[in-house]
């Protein structure tokens, strides 16, 4: 066979493997590890080099330099993204700019973990203009919250590849030896995930648990933000999952309509199992306008009829317990009266 | 809702030659954010759905409260002698559910509160009067040089954005292929805004629309670190990409100038360069 014609048979075969791996999930990568059909970016190594990029809104050079100095000292090297001490508006740069920066760590095969600076707004602006082709051949770990939950969200159930809910630069202690011991363990938390250990957490004792244990892969993030991605290509996939949620500043009225949405759009009847993270409810100004139900109470309206296991104030969200979740990742989740513990398989 | 705030608003109503019947959820002494519990809005609406007599319902005000509920409603007796509901706002989610899911027409346009004894010779409510008379309406409003041109025809479907964004993936979710999309919105943050019609965007909502009507957005607040565009520029840049007709500053608002459009009723909608034209082309 020709040269010329064996390159475009190794092509045509290419595709037609692609295609239905395309259609049915990705799976086989060169690097990845599977769990439950989802593909595990990479563990990093010494020496590995972790992208710094700012795809929502704006953060100051210094605002970086703690993490910049923690994630050295845990023996990776730094790319810092052009969108970091870049300001357009509330944005970190405009459009171009940050989908730019963003799209550069994705296909820099020398980055293997990309941190988010900050939550913010952006993502939306720009999520349909990424070009995932390398990232999905080479996937990389993405790490952050908030705002950034457009990507976990995208990538968990478009391309099933996991990636990393957890604090981002802007939640980094200033000082090392002055932070309280949960801001550590909360940023320790990040390391131990990237370095592939295996991890485990707790959360007390809450009167409106139900009980029970599950075991499947975790999803989840900004309820907002997973809200507002209800209709698009980006929209969360729930089913049979471990789904966790947190929000921060919303009325109880807003909070509830969320729930119903995600009830309505079908994603809560089919969970494994609903972890609720924190919740920092925005009070109404008015005393007469209480809206008459507890946070738990909208929950436990809208998953009534099932009966898998809830748990409350688990140690994610807006707030220094805030630790590092793998979204697309296997976790075993127990309920149990004296607390709930949720681990990594 | 007390019950002085309504009293213009039945006056007019029984000026308009209509008998009024006032809903228990009315004038209530509920303690909570809302007019009563879910089971007492609910046999409220119910009762007015079921009763004969009951013509059309107006919708005293918005809020927050449809959308838990809407589920429960039984709209077996509506169906088969339907009514006019009126009112906007979180009421929206009746917009969006009875012409979708029932294909039966519904009013969005003035509430109780937009009633009053001395502005009873407005515009908007003298359309509503005409509406519910079974006239026809066309409004001529001024055009403004960045609404885009053009002249469409279609079912009109719209309401509330965030009621709409809301919606999204939801059975009740707007669908908006060929038809004239109409969205307001009061208090929301320019980057909620901005978010919510992006998710309208990547919902496909725009791209086989006949023809947009923008109208009020009332009391646009921005956040500590600032957007970078106005509410108009916001809205220019999102849609810019489109070629269909697009109105700006439409008079349908939670302001005084909300006119009366019917949810489910085939419009054409004419964008001049000097001269807005929205007309009723059926009423059935």
């Amino acid at each position: 066979m020709p040269l010329m014609d064996r390159k475009n048979f190794i092509t045509r075969l290419a595709s037609v493997s692609l295609i239905p791996l395309g259609v049915s999930g990705f799976r086989g990568f060169e690097s990845g590890r599977e769990s439950g059909n989802f593909v595990l970016p990479p563990v990093l190594q010494p020496g590995d080099v972790v992208g710094i990029s700012s795809p929502s809104g704006y953060i100051l050079q210094k605002g970086i330099l703690s993490a910049a100095h923690q994630l050295q000292e845990w023996g990776y090297k730094l790319k810092i993204g052009h969108t970091i001490g870049k300001r357009h508006y509330t944005f970190g740069g405009n459009d171009e700019e940050r989908l730019k920066d963003f799209q550069n760590m994705l296909d820099d095969p020398e980055v293997k973990a990309i941190l988010c600076a900050r939550g913010g707004y952006g993502l939306v602006r720009i999520i349909d203009r990424i070009d995932f082709s390398k990232f999905i051949r080479n996937p990389k770990w993405i790490i952050g919250f908030s705002d950034i939950t457009v990507l976990h969200s995208h990538i968990n159930s478009k391309f099933r590849i996991a990636t990393i809910h957890s604090k981002m630069c802007n939640s980094f202690p200033d000082a090392w030896d002055t932070a309280t011991e949960i801001q550590k363990e909360t940023i320790l938390s990040i390391r131990d995930v990237l370095a592939g250990k295996k991890v485990e957490y707790t959360a007390g004792y809450h009167p409106a648990n139900r009980k029970g244990y599950a075991k499947g892969v975790l999803v989840g993030g900004n309820l907002r933000t997973i809200e507002n991605l209800a209709g698009t290509d980006s929209e969360i996939d729930t089913e049979g999952k471990i789904l966790f949620v947190e929000d921060v500043g919303e009325y109880l009225y807003s909070i509830d309509r969320m729930f119903w949405n995600l009830k309505r759009s079908g994603k809560l009847s089919r969970l494994k199992g609903l972890i609720v993270g924190g919740f920092r409810i925005k009070p109404e100004e008015d005393p007469d306008s209480a809206f008459g139900m507890t946070l738990e109470e909208i929950v436990m309206e809208k998953v009534k009829e099932f009966d898998y296991p809830v748990c409350f104030n688990f140690p994610v969200g807006h707030q220094r317990d805030n630790f590092a979740l793998v979204c697309g990742a296997e976790y075993e989740l127990h309920v149990k009266e004296s607390g709930t513990l949720l681990t990594k398989v | 809702m007390e019950t002085e705030r309504v009293q213009d608003c039945i006056h007019l109503l029984q000026e308009w030659g209509y008998r009024v019947k006032v809903g228990k959820t009315v004038g209530g002494n509920s303690q909570t954010y809302f007019s009563g519990s879910d089971e007492e809005r609910l046999a409220d609406i119910q009762d007015m759905l079921d009763n004969e007599e009951v013509k059309a319902i107006l919708c005293a005000r918005g809020g927050y409260g449809l959308g838990r509920i809407i589920y429960k409603i039984n709209f077996k007796k509506f169906k088969k002698s339907p009514k006019w509901i009126i009112g906007f706002s979180d009421n929206t989610v009746f917009h969006a559910y009875i012409p979708g899911r029932l294909k039966i027409a519904t009013i969005h346009g003035p509430m109780a509160a937009a009633f009053s004894d001395e502005d009873k010779e407005n515009a908007y409510l003298l359309s509503l009067k005409k509406l519910l008379s079974g006239k026809k309406t066309a409004y001529r409003v001024p055009s403004y040089d960045y609404n885009v041109t053009g002249t469409c025809t279609g079912e009109l479907v719209g309401g509330n954005l965030a009621l709409i964004a809301h919606l999204c993936g939801t059975p009740a979710d707007v669908q908006t292929k060929g038809k004239i999309l109409f969205l307001e919105d009061i208090g929301e943050y320019l980057y909620n805004i901005d978010r919510m019609l992006y998710q309208l965007k990547h919902s496909g909502k725009f791209d086989h629309l006949a023809g947009l009507i923008l109208g009020g957005f009332s009391d646009i607040k921005d956040t500590t670190r600032p957007f970078g565009k106005d509410i108009l520029g916001l809205l220019q840049d999102i849609f810019k990409e489109y070629q269909f007709p697009i109105c700006y500053h439409f008079p349908i608002s939670h302001e005084r100038e909300n006119f009366p459009v019917v949810v489910g009723g085939q419009y054409e909608l004419k964008v001049g360069k000097k001269e807005v034209v929205l007309k009723i082309r059926n009423l059935e």
